[in-house]
């Protein structure tokens, strides 16, 4: 018995359905995080479902919507607006214009499933499109946080140009993310570094690298430090971080966010003539920022699971400042304080931080974990369940749609 | 008193003074008694006293505007302070503004009393006050009208973190009050210039007949400093903030070329443009409500220290004071009647008002086709 219960669970898929505030379309996503794997990005297909009789000649559209908002709501003023929509895609759903269109296979389920007033519809990013983050908001802002964000948005009309009505039309909130590539690469980035004194001879160096170039969410990162000390100054104390460099491209504005630091005395002074290794580790991690405003995040809030926004990627042959969106790169940064006089020893050295590839013993891993997080939760909201309408596609209806293959 | 008629219109008057007292007529500053004569320029002796119906004519016009400044600026301080969702720095100017502005509104019962002696109540005491109160109120406004055109080129050109906090911004009120003092004190206690009657000698201001260097350069130094800079402030915020949006859209306008977006191609061109023409519309409001309200002043001062005296007749010298008046009323107007949260509190609290504006957390954050998408009713609904 609990065999048979566990085997309905592990074929069952699980689809996102939101329907329009008047009950007439229903829009089915077999997911909402696409994923871009830089040479080439999921498509986001979908079906939607109408009560034909209700549509009486009018047409079903869906677009695809990028919004980006670069600042605060309540700062607008003189009719300026922070944030633009960019419509990036659209497509007449129904009646169907190109039946020939090759289905995904959720969209042939769905079909199957959902009968003859089922269309499917597929979007894809643009190339260029820019990866969804969310950049926290201080406890006292109001108002949607700034960031990037995609949704689907399928509404009823006479034609494309006519403006769609609350009542017969439904966003989906997607995000679109970045994954890392299958190998992580061997390169070890490093950085070398020295500092001279202007009223005494000799120099301090200071040698970082980093164990991998590559970090996933929630890895540990080790930065190996090497100070040698050849001048007449002593290191007094060693600080560690990382530092989130977030660049808001739209605005031409960056900034950066320490979101690990970790400060030590421990072999200090690096007293003349001495040297230092050392290794620090630190876990770059959302939640022990959640107070911080302006941290980059992959997508949404309200998610307890929500990490830091992966560095951004660009395929080859493009230049990265070619990015669009808001870009998001990691450091490690290391100083060295050498006393009032001596002023400080500073070192940057880059790094990525994703989530793994699809398909890895990581990935695996990483599913594993997210899902025990994910039941946990789920009870959680379960026994406090409250009917968030606003909410768009947290709607999951296990019951009607677990589609193993034919009973 | 007789002895002051002869100066000015001879000894043939005179026996005309026994034959009927309604057949003279009176020079400007008849009515003020002896010992306060000194603060009557001669220049306004030598106009023939202005009809009580003109006195009557601008105590109704001032009622008018007590009312609508008392009636704007008061709902302006009691929303903007009361309200949580519109505490924030860039208010408190607005809220700043409001303050001077009934400053500006006290004045204006004291001149409907002038109104009806004709003359200055309290003479050079009440003159100081009524002029005191003018100078703090105008200057501190006009100061106060730079600070906002910063303050939002502050918010619009870097979105992110430009914005003022709340020490900066008291800070910068602080400011406007400081600024508005020198040429308040100053001429109040006599060491620097004077507050003197003008106009139908029922109003006060400072003294820009005297014929001295003195006052000659008290009245250039108070016109680049109440007038030319802060135009000059409000000119250069609006234009870099102009500037900021148009360099805004046009980097969006890039991204969307990157990504394609072609089906809104010709309407995403009107949408920023509209964005700056709107942009433009409001800045040029503010400037040329500015230029409204002081123009006439500084035209006044200037040509009274520098120009042909001729010219400044009691109606002539009155109208500037109408004018910047006028503006104090319609500040709040212009600055908190375009907010739209403003507007939806005042919505919420006076529902009678018929403000007909959405709560903004309810509408969508987009400017383009959601927004509209919620006015306009179709078939289903």
């Amino acid at each position: 018995m609990l065999d048979l219960l566990s085997l309905v669970l592990v074929v069952a898929v699980k689809v996102f359905k939101k329907t329009t505030p008047n009950g007439k379309v229903t829009v089915y996503l077999g997911k909402r995080d696409f994923i871009d794997h830089v040479d080439y990005c999921d498509p986001i297909d979908g079906v939607v479902v109408v009560d034909t009789e209700y549509l009486k000649g009018r047409k079903v559209y869906s677009q695809l919507v990028t919004t980006y908002r670069f600042g605060r709501e309540e700062d607008e003023v003189m009719g300026v607006k922070f944030s633009k929509e960019m419509v990036i895609g659209q497509e007449q759903v129904v009646p169907m214009i190109n039946s020939k269109m090759e289905l995904t296979p959720v969209q042939e389920k769905l079909l199957k499933k959902l009968g003859p007033n089922a269309f499917p519809f597929t979007f894809s990013f643009p190339e260029m499109s820019p990866s969804s983050v969310t950049l926290q908001p201080s406890e006292e802002d109001q108002g949607k946080p700034m960031g990037v964000e995609y949704c689907v948005r399928t509404y009823v009309a006479e034609s494309e140009d006519q403006k769609s009505h609350k009542r017969s039309s439904v966003t989906l909130a997607i995000k679109k993310l970045q994954h890392a590539p299958a190998s992580r690469g061997r390169r070890l980035p490093s950085s070398l570094v020295s500092k001279g004194f202007t009223f005494s001879n000799g120099k301090i160096s200071l040698e970082v690298t980093l164990d991998k170039e590559i970090y996933y969410h929630g890895e540990k990162i080790a930065a190996n430090l090497i100070v040698s000390n050849n001048s007449r100054k002593s290191v007094r104390n060693i600080r560690c971080m990382v530092v989130q460099h977030v660049e808001i491209t739209m605005i031409n504005s960056q900034f950066s966010r320490h979101v690990a630091s970790l400060e030590s005395r421990e072999g200090c002074p690096v007293t003349p003539g001495a040297s230092l290794s050392k290794t620090f580790y630190l876990v770059p991690l959302a939640r022990s920022n959640k107070d911080v405003r302006g941290v980059a995040l992959d997508g949404h809030l309200k998610e307890d699971d929500v990490n830091l926004a992966s560095s951004t990627l660009v395929c080859e042959g493009k230049c990265p400042a070619d990015a669009i969106g808001i870009v998001v790169s990691y450091s490690v940064r290391v100083k060295l304080n050498c006393g009032t006089l001596g002023g400080e020893l500073v070192t940057d050295v880059p790094f990525k931080l994703l989530h793994p590839a699809e398909g890895t013993v990581e990935r695996q891993r990483f599913n594993a974990m997210k899902k025990m997080q994910s039941i946990e939760r789920h009870r959680y909201e379960n026994s406090l369940y409250t009917n968030e309408e606003e909410d768009n596609i947290v709607f999951e209806d296990f019951a009607r749609l677990r589609m193993n293959e034919p009973e | 008193m007789a002895a002051n008629y002869s100066d000015d219109i001879g000894p043939m008057a005179y026996p005309m003074k026994l034959v009927s007292s309604e057949m003279v007529e009176h020079m400007m500053g008849w009515n003020i008694p002896e010992e306060h004569q000194a603060m009557v320029h001669a220049h306004w002796r030598s106009f023939p006293a202005v009809s009580k119906y003109y006195h009557f004519i601008l105590a109704l016009i001032y009622t008018m505007l007590m009312v609508t400044s008392l009636v704007g600026n008061g709902i302006v301080i009691w929303i903007f302070s009361t309200s949580k969702s519109l505490r924030s720095a860039s208010n408190m100017f607005v809220i700043n503004l409001a303050v001077f502005d009934l400053m500006m509104m006290i004045e204006m019962p004291l001149l409907i009393a002038n109104s009806f002696y004709q003359h200055p109540i309290g003479f050079q005491l009440g003159c100081d006050v009524y002029a005191v109160l003018g100078s703090i109120s105008g200057i501190g406004g006009a100061i106060t009208n730079a600070v906002i055109a910063f303050d939002r080129y502050k918010t619009i050109s870097c979105p992110l973190d430009g914005r003022i906090n709340k020490v900066q911004a008291s800070l910068l009120i602080a400011f406007t009050w400081f600024w508005s003092m020198p040429f308040t004190i100053l001429p109040a206690l006599k060491v620097w210039g004077r507050f003197v009657p003008e106009g139908f000698l029922t109003t006060c201001s400072f003294d820009y007949f005297t014929d001295d260097q003195d006052t000659k350069v008290f009245v250039a130094c108070i016109f680049v400093w109440s007038y030319a800079i802060p135009m000059a402030l409000i000119c250069y915020f609006y234009s870099q903030l102009f500037g900021a949006v148009r360099l805004h859209e046009r980097m969006l306008q890039e991204q969307a070329k990157k990504m394609n977006v072609k089906s809104l191609a010709s309407n995403k061109e009107d949408a920023s443009k509209s964005v700056e023409i709107r942009i433009a519309k409001v800045a040029f409001t503010i400037f040329f409500m500015f230029v409204c309200g002081w123009t006439p002043y500084a035209f006044v001062t200037m040509t009274g220290a520098y120009g042909d005296r001729s010219l400044l007749t009691p109606v002539a010298t009155m109208i500037p004071a109408v004018c910047c008046k006028i503006v104090s009323c319609i500040d709040p107007w212009v600055y908190a009647i375009n907010h739209p949260r403003y507007r939806a509190e005042l919505q919420k609290r006076l529902p009678w008002l018929g403000v007909r504006e959405q709560d903004p957390d309810t509408v969508s954050n987009s400017n383009s086709v959601t927004t509209t998408q919620s006015h306009t009713p179709t078939a289903e609904a």
